[in-house]
């Protein structure tokens, strides 16, 4: 199995200052479905897919269990992402999901599992490594299986 | 062993009150508390549950949230707001009746959830705000709630315990007043927000443009789910000529309902909110303590002397009390609490319905005055909190508690005229 050291990590994340728009241009750059946030080099928050979809579209929309019925989008519902832009990134960041570089491989498939996104940001030693895809995790798991 | 229960009951009430800790956390404590110091003994504990509330609460989670899947609430929540043309008046009176009317047969706390996602949705097409549609909605809910056995939980727990009152009487001696109460208030307060409420023409217009059946066209037991909750209702009419219990009508309806239009039985009972369930069993279990120390006749002695047994003065002292109670508590524990001292109160004479009402109108009324008084308040100021529009204790009660002057004096008029 291999280790997280020998997964590719992607160098995604966002200062504690930044403001919401920084956070998802971070999101959709590199392409995963989470970034953290950083402070002096610690995790402090976690931006994820989730939390963009809930800051380009109005807040109750996650109250409402039916939609269907704005086949035809009212334009009053367009204009979220401009209130949304300069919004710290802290007022839309939840609890991170972190995990140690030398955490055993079936503990972090653990952790994909009772987390709701693709992503976990790896530290080691409590400092900030990089954003592990779930993906990129279950790919190199698979390869280890395969080479061995 | 009696200023221990006491003690232990107002306790629980001041943290409820102040929110400190969770209201279950804190019933289920109480009521440990009570078993554990042998202020009641444990079989004394488990008779002091009122299983046909739990069973009652039970089912109609399950019969409206099997429906609400469907997105019939959906639909006609927003036909009402077609209806409206955007005129606010109409808005406001549709919306403050379809949530009453809801509320009436579903309950109040369900409506509210169900109703004010919608209307904040409803409130941005139009351009205006949301805030004053769902503070009139919210004492639409309590207020219309007030009106069946299974509108409000006061209601509930009254209609369970009380044997001689059925669903009908409840519909015949609160309907009208109820009804009544809802007309002044919404009116009163279409005054208080009509310039909040002014739509642009162009907005109303875009009202038209959505497809409210569409939900519903999509959804695969909207048929089965609607004809069975209409079946429980009108159950609910016939239980007592038909010599059947509401819980059992409304538990037989969620039974059907799963057989029929439920493919999950485990996501169907995640419906079931267990925080309330087991609210509901902590306070049983400690008003069951308060009874056993003799406290709840101490209580109803004590009214008795104030109010000289005068039939009136017992009524209004329920009624203000109930309402005052609740404004500062929460109207469920309150009432809990109060249920024994009024059946105390009857002692063994011949049954006189008059005092259930005055404590249904207090209590269900008195859920208005206050941000935390009602269990549909506090659920209608979360789902404003989480949507980024925060309503405040403060701004609440500036409306709430004048609305609920002028529906307990509404009541105790009605109490006056036609019940006392």
């Amino acid at each position: 199995m291999p280790t997280l050291r020998e997964m590719p990590l992607v160098d995604a994340s966002v200062g504690r200052s930044a403001t919401f728009l920084d956070a998802a241009r971070a999101l959709t750059e590199h392409g995963v479905a989470a970034v953290a946030v950083v402070e002096d080099g610690r995790v402090v928050g976690m931006f994820t897919d989730d939390d963009l979809l809930r800051g380009l579209f109005p807040r109750y929309l996650e109250q409402l269990r039916h939609t269907a019925f704005l086949e035809r989008e009212p334009s009053a519902l367009g204009a979220r992402l401009d209130a949304a832009a300069a919004e710290p990134v802290t007022a839309h960041m939840r609890e991170p999901v972190v995990v140690d570089v030398e955490t055993a491989a079936v503990h972090v498939a653990e952790r994909f599992l009772h987390c709701d996104w693709g992503a976990v940001a790896v530290v080691e030693r409590g400092r900030f490594l990089g954003m592990l895809p779930q993906l990129e995790f279950a790919r190199a798991v698979m390869a280890s299986r395969t080479d061995g | 062993m009696e200023w221990l229960a006491a003690g232990i009951f107002v306790a629980a009430l001041a943290v409820i009150a102040f929110e400190w800790v969770h209201r279950t956390k804190v019933a289920l404590v109480g009521a440990s508390l009570m078993v554990i110091l042998g202020i009641l003994d444990e079989e004394h504990a488990i008779e002091a549950v009122d299983w046909a509330t739990l069973g009652l609460l039970t089912g109609m989670m399950i019969l409206v949230g099997l429906t609400e899947r469907t997105g019939v609430f959906t639909y006609l929540a927003l036909r009402v707001a077609q209806l409206s043309r955007g005129q606010p008046l109409r808005l406001v009176f549709l919306l403050a009746f379809v949530t009453g009317v809801l509320s009436a047969f579903l309950d109040n706390l369900t409506t509210i959830l169900l109703i004010v996602p919608i209307t904040l949705l409803l409130a941005d097409v139009l351009g205006i705000s949301a805030i004053p549609l769902v503070l009139i909605e919210i004492l639409a809910s309590n207020i219309g709630g007030t009106a069946t056995l299974i509108g409000d939980p006061p209601n509930i727990m009254i209609g369970t315990r009380v044997q001689e009152l059925g669903f009908l009487d409840f519909i015949v001696n609160l309907a009208p007043v109820s009804f009544f109460t809802l007309t002044v208030v919404t009116a009163l307060l279409f005054l208080v927000y009509r310039n909040q409420l002014r739509v642009d023409p162009a907005r109303a217009a875009e009202i038209e443009r959505l497809d409210p059946a569409r939900d519903i066209r999509q959804s695969k037991y909207v048929k089965r789910s609607v004809a069975v909750l209409v079946g429980t209702i009108v159950a609910f009419f016939l239980h007592t000529p038909l010599h059947i219990e509401p819980a059992v009508v409304a538990l037989t309806g969620a039974t059907l309902l799963l057989l029929v239009a439920a493919d999950d039985v485990e996501h169907a009972l995640e419906r079931v909110e267990w925080s309330t369930i087991f609210f509901f069993l902590g306070l049983f279990v400690m008003v069951g303590g308060l009874e056993q120390q003799g406290i709840i006749s101490q209580v109803a002695g004590a009214i008795g002397e104030v109010t000289g047994g005068s039939r009136v003065g017992e009524g209004m002292a329920i009624l203000w009390g109930a309402a005052v109670g609740s404004a500062m508590v929460d109207n469920i524990p309150f009432t809990a609490a109060m249920i024994p001292v009024v059946d105390e109160l009857a002692g063994d004479g011949p049954f006189d319905d008059a005092n259930w009402w005055a404590l249904a109108l207090g209590a269900c009324y008195g859920g208005n005055a206050t941000m935390i008084a009602a269990a549909a308040n506090v659920a209608a100021a979360g789902v404003l909190e989480r949507a980024g529009r925060p309503i405040s204790f403060v701004r609440f009660l500036a409306i709430g508690a004048p609305v609920t002057a002028l529906s307990l004096v509404i009541a105790a008029v009605y109490l006056l005229l036609f019940q006392l």
